[in-house]
């Protein structure tokens, strides 16, 4: 559905407020600190990116599926549902609301193993994936529930493509921006800006990084609001910056470890 | 799910925390406590169950639409049907106002506003009035009216690429007495089917009768893909439908149960209708898919006398008048060339005398019957439910009674309503031309309703 983001739920009820994002995190961030918490939030969007791939789902399937999965914790802590659960679950979920053929429940749990096992045992060790489809199934309930049934996400894709093409077709650039737009999932803009906002916001990095000093005058003609592009952009540079002085491979087990859990129901 | 809940213990991983799940639990309001709807069953088909329900706590005595989703779970269908519905927002398009979620028998129930009618019905209705000689008081303009509102809704579907892929009398639904009364609400759209592959959720269906009157010929020659104009022309044959009361691309039904697009009996009915198409009407047939096929199976000459003209004038449709000028624009055989819903709402036909009104009855007594409630009996006979559900056959029986059950209301103030006699009746004047019919139709909005019948037109469409 390409529709009107302006009547859309996305506009209406998933363009959260600043404040109030770090209002609701403040359970986890009483245990984990920020940047840990990114961390985390690094690391299930590399799952999720990974499975997506490994379906063979396309990039716009794989972004929504990383939208549910940052609005379901936006709203929640991360010890209401595992996010190794919760995650694949996105990625079923985002399949069937994009229209890209149902994905078999026996493949997504194979590719989930396969995938944990072989792409993941940095994080997970000799530990398999632990769940089944019914978890799985369960978890949809939840998810969609969460969700507050909005399923239709939009993605700084299409925009993007639109203002390359207003710029004059420039290959390398939309390459660039589109990389960077995939690199802003890892990020919480998708929970903060409007879509063509954040396009706008790496068509500006793009083009920093390229040198492209000539686009200065099509930005300044834009008639956007430029303090959120600014803030678009230094969530993403920050993003860049912890890349440079973070190693996953080592540092990942620890954070899942000290990460909050679900806890069982209380003995008797 | 408890059970595996207690499982994943022995797991490295508990899937959810308890708290989480209680509260949530306890904040989870469900269907049967909030709307009563037991014994209320109004529908039934391939997507599932449809209940009238009111609400248990009186908050308002509106009638509601609960649907029951086929099946257990989130299918892909269910899935696209909440994601788009929870979208959309036109006066004519059917208004999701809420998801239920049974997590303990895994069913998906959607509430939606009641629609007392549905073209399905109402077409039924008008062609038992007329197998039984009997008459049917509607506005002279409420033909133009629900065409005006279908294409309203199908307009803002289609701005929104959303395609319909359904359209079907059964899917226009009508709403009744209320503040919405008389205004098209469009439903089910058809979102089991996929995008890339039209045809195939077609064999994954139940064998039940899957009507194919109202596909485009590309469709029936193999088009891998659902389009605007695919709704288009289905909503030229429901105006068809609605000014003779006759399915125009009428065709035997079979349990059709194969992938296979093409198929040749309803090929065949087009063509009588609308004659063989010439090459240059549509030079891309010759791409389609079953092309070789429709070059050995049929003969032109077959259909030399064949014209839409010539059909819609054997049911009293002037080839003249603006209603048939739309048609035809519609149901053009080349997808290329068939109008958009834009450019249809653009005709003269709707800038004529009489214009569209928002209620369709426009304010008159609305002759229809209200839905009844299904009853255990029949939900045990499911073949001959789900294909009463989707298709239009003739069912004298239920006709009849319909008719019966109803004639309290021909008594009803008819100020400003329109007879509708048999068909035999109107045949006698079949030169009578509208014109002179639009007098008689002003004439009578003086109250008289009986007699006069000798000089009215065959069927529903001469009324408006």
């Amino acid at each position: 559905m390409a529709g009107n983001f302006w009547q859309s739920s996305h506009h209406q009820q998933w363009i959260l407020d600043k404040q109030d994002l770090i209002r609701d995190r403040q359970h986890d961030l009483n245990i984990l600190t920020e940047e840990e918490y990114q961390k985390i939030f690094n690391f299930f969007a590399s799952i999720i990116q990974i499975l997506g791939e490994q379906l063979k789902l396309r990039q716009q399937v794989i972004a929504t599926a990383t939208v549910y999965f940052k609005r379901f914790y936006a709203r929640n802590s991360l010890k209401c549902i595992d996010p190794l659960l919760l995650a694949p679950t996105c990625v079923f979920l985002a399949s069937k609301v994009e229209e890209f053929g149902v994905i078999s429940n026996s493949r997504l749990i194979t590719t989930c193993q396969t995938v944990i096992k072989n792409k993941f045992s940095y994080a997970y060790g000799q530990q398999e994936f632990p769940y089944r489809t019914n978890h799985i199934l369960e978890c949809e309930f939840y998810l969609l529930e969460n969700l507050d049934c909005c399923l239709i996400v939009y993605q700084p894709y299409r925009p993007l493509l639109l203002f390359v093409q207003d710029i004059g077709q420039d290959e390398q650039l939309l390459t660039y921006a589109w990389r960077i737009v995939n690199d802003s999932l890892r990020t919480d803009v998708s929970l903060l800006y409007p879509p063509y906002q954040i396009a706008i916001g790496a068509l500006h990095i793009a083009c920093v990084m390229l040198g492209k000093e000539n686009l200065k005058p099509w930005f300044a003609e834009l008639n956007v609001d430029m303090d959120k592009i600014q803030e678009i952009v230094r969530s993403i540079i920050n993003l860049y910056e912890m890349w440079k002085s973070y190693d996953e491979k080592k540092e990942i087990q620890v954070l899942l470890g000290k990460m909050p859990k679900p806890k069982p129901a209380p003995q008797r | 799910m408890g059970d595996n809940f207690q499982n994943n213990k022995t797991m490295a991983s508990v899937m959810m925390d308890y708290d989480f799940k209680v509260k949530t639990q306890n904040e989870r309001s469900k269907v049967e406590d909030l709307f009563d709807f037991e014994g209320c069953k109004v529908g039934r088909g391939t997507y599932g169950h449809v209940y009238k329900a009111r609400r248990k706590d009186g908050s308002d005595t509106k009638d509601y639409a609960l649907k029951q989703i086929e099946g257990t779970g989130l299918s892909m269908s269910a899935c696209r049907e909440i994601a788009l519905l929870r979208e959309l927002k036109h006066p004519n398009v059917i208004n999701l106002i809420r998801v239920f979620l049974s997590h303990t028998d895994r069913k998906v129930w959607l509430l939606f506003d009641y629609a007392e009618h549905d073209l399905w019905h109402i077409i039924k209705f008008h062609r038992a009035a007329k197998a039984n000689k009997k008459s049917v008081m509607v506005p002279k303009g409420m033909v133009k009216s629900l065409l005006y509102q279908i294409l309203d809704g199908i307009h803002y579907l289609h701005s929104n690429w959303v395609l319909h892929r359904d359209l079907k009398p059964a899917n226009i639904l009508v709403m009744g007495e209320g503040p919405e009364r008389g205004r098209v609400k469009i439903a089910d759209m058809g979102f089991a089917r996929l995008f890339n592959a039209p045809l195939k959720p077609l064999a994954d269906l139940d064998p039940v009768v899957v009507t194919f009157w109202y596909r485009a010929p590309e469709l029936l020659l193999g088009a891998r893909h659902y389009t605007k104009a695919i709704d288009i022309w289905a909503i030229g044959c429901i105006f068809a439908e609605l000014l003779t009361s006759e399915p125009i691309f009428h065709c035997r039904q079979e349990d059709i149960k194969t992938s296979n697009p093409y198929h040749h009996d309803q090929l065949d009915r087009i063509f009588n209708v609308m004659g063989f198409p010439l090459e240059k009407d549509w030079e891309d047939i010759r791409k389609m898919p079953e092309h070789a096929t429709l070059v050995k199976d049929f003969k032109r000459s077959n259909y030399q006398n064949c014209s839409l003209s010539k059909y819609m004038d054997r049911h009293k449709i002037k080839p003249d008048s603006k209603a048939f000028s739309l048609l035809q624009r519609l149901l053009l055989m080349d997808p290329n060339r068939r109008i958009t819903s834009e450019q249809a709402m653009q005709d003269p036909y709707f800038t004529e005398d009489p214009l569209p009104t928002q209620d369709v009855f426009a304010g008159c007594p609305i002759p229809y019957p209200k839905r009844e409630f299904l009853t255990d009996d029949d939900q045990e006979d499911k073949s001959d439910s789900k294909a009463r559900q989707n298709q239009q056959q003739q069912q004298p029986n239920t006709q009849q009674n319909q008719v019966q059950a109803n004639s309290h209301d021909h008594g009803a103030n008819n100020a400003k309503r329109m007879r509708m006699p048999g068909p035999n009746q109107g045949n006698n004047t079949s030169g009578g031309g509208q014109q002179e019919f639009h007098q008689q139709q002003q004439m009578m909005f003086g109250g008289q309703q009986q007699g006069g019948n000798s000089q009215q037109q065959g069927n529903f469409q001469q009324r408006f």
